[in-house]
């Protein structure tokens, strides 16, 4: 292509600063260098995390670096590659993920763990590997949303951040397994290890807390209960395999007490898919004594989970995970081909569709709790 | 026996109230109904849990009370429908309880049973139902024994019944203390051989998850206590490294993530304290890193869930995971064929009388067990 070892112009959404809507701005995307990945963005997913990251510095969130591109939940085609890339090509369709599999270190080669070290550090300060980014706007570096940035129609991400998927993917549906899909699926499959006729709960029905109900159901899980203060989440939660809703603000008692009821002394696992402390307690708190597992998926890196010392000690288990512990650049290309298997639902993921220029409406759509997921196609 | 089926007067160390010393009282001891065991207590200590209740209570609702569970007597009666035991049946009575009937008792997942105790009436240390009285006032059983006692009455679903040749006065540690620390390490955490643990706080429970770890093939164990004169009595049970936190500035989880490269595979929390809790899992490497609450508090624990979403993972556990009447029981068989220590947590012996002076010796942290002789 023309663009090959040029700079490319093209149009980004950058946070120049927190607290303030997305810039659709004209960007520069420098060529990949050795071990790097230039992405042509077809389509991202926006998540929670994003918005958070915008909004929320201080609060549940660290301070952060900006201006910033935000987005990790795309899929592309390989625009080119820098040197010593093997394993993808130019014209390869391609996921970013938000946590890489160098294959190599430590916790590679652990199969208890996918949270692979490589570029950890740089990667949360939202550089590539060398330190830098890719990406400047008005003569200013700007940020790479761990390393990724897929609101911008073009990326470079460094190569274990991003596995090469099946020429038949559509990508405007799988980029959702870059992240919220397979971290809720993940949390019940791989994390909690949901068994076979087990009793579950999934608090918060968001994309993450409806690919919870999706594990929980492909596990073979007897009862699900769907739990969101949004009763209109509870009929696309049955779309997922819920079996059972409860929305806390119909009850006047605690919700984990209205589960231990209804479940006869709790649930066997519970899933909190909100990255909220209060309700993280209600979760541990509706699971059963007699070995009941807790898995947090939501995220929040400030917040303080308080909990009785009893509840463990008498043997619940409290556990948590990230990218709902696939090791990623092997389990993406596998997800994908069980989506298109049948195996596992995407589309219903997808309430709207909009462009990159209509950005801030998508944040809208999230916070108001009116879209599960919304696809940019850039 | 010339007792059975009367009431039994006997000696007890009576808890009258919160934070005052235990009083020499004789207490009469109902026979055992529908279901109950009485047996004959030779030899008890006392665990910090007791001292917990005792020194820490903040009300009147689990007293007056009998403590001690963690004991080995003989039966002296059974009462009608228990064919399990009979009169002269060497036995440990246990707080944790398996009827082995329902779904937790059928479930390997955990030891907890549907009928203990512990289920409705953790705030009292205790079943309401008491077979104690003293003066005519009803006496509660602690954690469902309360073996400062001659003789107690339990049910038989809280009895373990052990090998006729075990020396009563050493094994009555499996009645909690060792039980629950060595547990810990190979049930509950799971210790996998060449992993690097860490134990925090190092009585009997500790110094019993050192000796679990290393009997689970651990290569590394480090033993964290701020009182260094426990460091050679863990060196005796395993332990490969000791850390007094006081010697640092800096949190002693950061001292072992920088001592692994990382954080340690496995942590146990054994001294009851929400910090120490909080340390614990902090200390635990990312990733896949397993931290067990072990001490016993009723004080809230706080982290950030981003340690769990990390990778890590924490549990607790009640009498280190075993199902009692299986577990109890090969321990002592693991005591006799040498697999397991004993005799090395034995660092007084005293009369029941002496009860109060084993007290002091405890909070001061100059005793990891005294073995209480009941008899006159």
């Amino acid at each position: 292509m023309e663009t090959e070892g040029k700079v490319i112009k093209c149009k980004a959404a950058v946070a120049w600063e927190p607290g303030k809507p997305l810039s659709i701005e004209d960007v520069e995307v420098a060529p990949p260098k050795a071990h790097e990945v230039r992405i042509k963005m077809v389509a991202s997913g926006i998540c929670h995390t994003d918005w958070t990251f915008l909004h929320e510095v201080g609060k549940t969130m660290n301070p952060q670096p900006f201006p910033v591109v935000l987005g990790h939940e795309g899929a592309g085609v390989v625009e080119s590659v820098g040197p010593g890339v093997t394993k993808m090509a130019k014209g390869d369709k391609v996921i970013p993920l938000v946590v890489p599999q160098c294959g190599q270190c430590e916790r590679c080669l652990s199969p208890k763990t996918n949270l692979c070290s490589k570029n950890w550090e740089k990667t949360q300060q939202c550089l590539l590997a060398d330190g830098t980014s890719r990406i400047t706007c008005k003569n200013q570096q700007v940020h790479q949303f761990i390393a990724i940035s897929t609101f911008s129609e073009y990326t470079v991400v460094p190569e274990d951040n991003v596995t090469k998927i099946h020429p038949d993917a559509p990508l405007d549906r799988v980029c959702l397994l870059g992240c919220g899909v397979s971290t809720g699926y993940g949390a019940a499959v791989n994390t909690g290890k949901v068994e076979s006729g087990s009793t579950c709960a999934v608090f918060g029905l968001g994309a993450v807390g409806l690919a919870a109900v999706m594990g929980c159901k492909a596990a073979g899980a007897t009862r699900i209960i769907a739990v969101d203060i949004n009763s209109d989440k509870f009929e696309i939660a049955k779309t997922f395999g819920a079996t059972e809703f409860a929305n806390p603000k119909d009850h006047s008692k605690p919700i984990q007490e209205v589960l231990r009821e209804l479940t006869n002394g709790g649930v066997d696992y519970a899933l909190e898919c909100v990255g909220n402390v209060g309700v993280m307690r209600a979760a541990v708190e509706a699971c059963s004594p007699a070995g009941g597992v807790c898995v947090m998926v939501g995220w929040t890196r400030m917040g303080e989970l308080t909990l009785v010392s009893e509840d463990i000690l008498l043997g619940k288990t409290l556990k948590g995970s990230y990218f709902g512990g696939w090791k990623s650049v092997e389990a993406v290309p596998k997800l994908v081909q069980e989506y298109l298997s049948g195996k596992i639902l995407l589309d219903e993921f997808v309430t709207h569709r909009l462009t990159l220029d209509q950005i801030n409406e998508a944040f809208d759509l999230m916070i108001t709790g009116k879209s599960i997921r919304t696809v940019i196609q850039m | 026996m010339a007792t059975a089926g009367k009431v039994i007067k006997c000696r007890a160390a009576v808890a009258w109230e919160p934070k005052a010393p235990l009083v020499m009282e004789e207490i009469e001891v109902a026979p055992p109904q529908e279901g109950e065991v009485r047996i004959k207590i030779l030899y008890t200590s006392l665990c910090h849990t007791d001292l917990f209740h005792l020194l820490e209570s903040t009300d009147n609702k689990g007293f007056p009370t009998i403590l001690g569970h963690e004991a080995a007597g003989v039966v002296e009666s059974v009462g009608p429908g228990v064919t399990e035991f009979k009169p002269g049946d060497k036995v440990i009575p246990n707080s944790g309880c398996q009827c082995r009937e329902c779904k937790f008792c059928k479930s390997p997942r955990t030891n907890l049973c549907e009928r203990s105790w512990v289920n409705d009436h953790i705030e009292y240390m205790s079943y309401p139902k008491t077979s104690f009285t003293c003066r005519g006032k009803p006496i509660l059983q602690f954690t469902n024994t309360g073996t400062l006692a001659e003789y107690i009455v339990i049910r038989q679903i809280y009895v373990v019944k052990i090998d006729d040749d075990a020396p009563l006065d050493r094994v009555c540690l499996l009645g909690c203390g060792v039980t629950t620390g060595y547990g810990a390490a190979v049930n509950s955490a799971g210790v996998t051989p060449g992993s690097v643990c860490a134990v925090f706080g190092l009585g009997a429970v500790g110094l019993a998850a050192v000796m679990g770890c290393k009997n689970a093939g651990a290569s590394r164990i480090f033993a964290v206590d701020i009182n260094e004169k426990k460091f050679e009595k863990a060196k005796v049970f395993g332990a490969t490294d000791f850390l007094n936190p006081k010697a640092y500035n800096k949190p002693i989880s950061e001292v072992l993530i920088e001592m692994t490269n990382g954080g340690v595979d496995f942590s146990l929390e054994c001294v009851g304290n929400t910090e120490v809790s909080r340390l614990a899992l902090e200390s635990c490497a990312k990733g896949w890193g397993l931290s067990v609450l072990v001490g016993y508090t009723n004080t809230d624990f706080s982290s950030k869930p981003i340690q769990l979403i990390y990778g890590k993972t924490w549990k607790g556990t009640l009498l280190g995971g075993f199902k009692i009447k299986d577990g109890v029981p090969k321990l002592v068989l693991d005591y006799m064929s040498g697999k397991i220590m004993l005799d090395e947590f034995i660092t007084q012996r005293m009369k029941l009388e002496q009860v109060n002076d084993v007290v002091k010796l405890m909070k001061n942290g100059e005793c990891i067990r005294c073995i209480l002789d009941m008899s006159k």
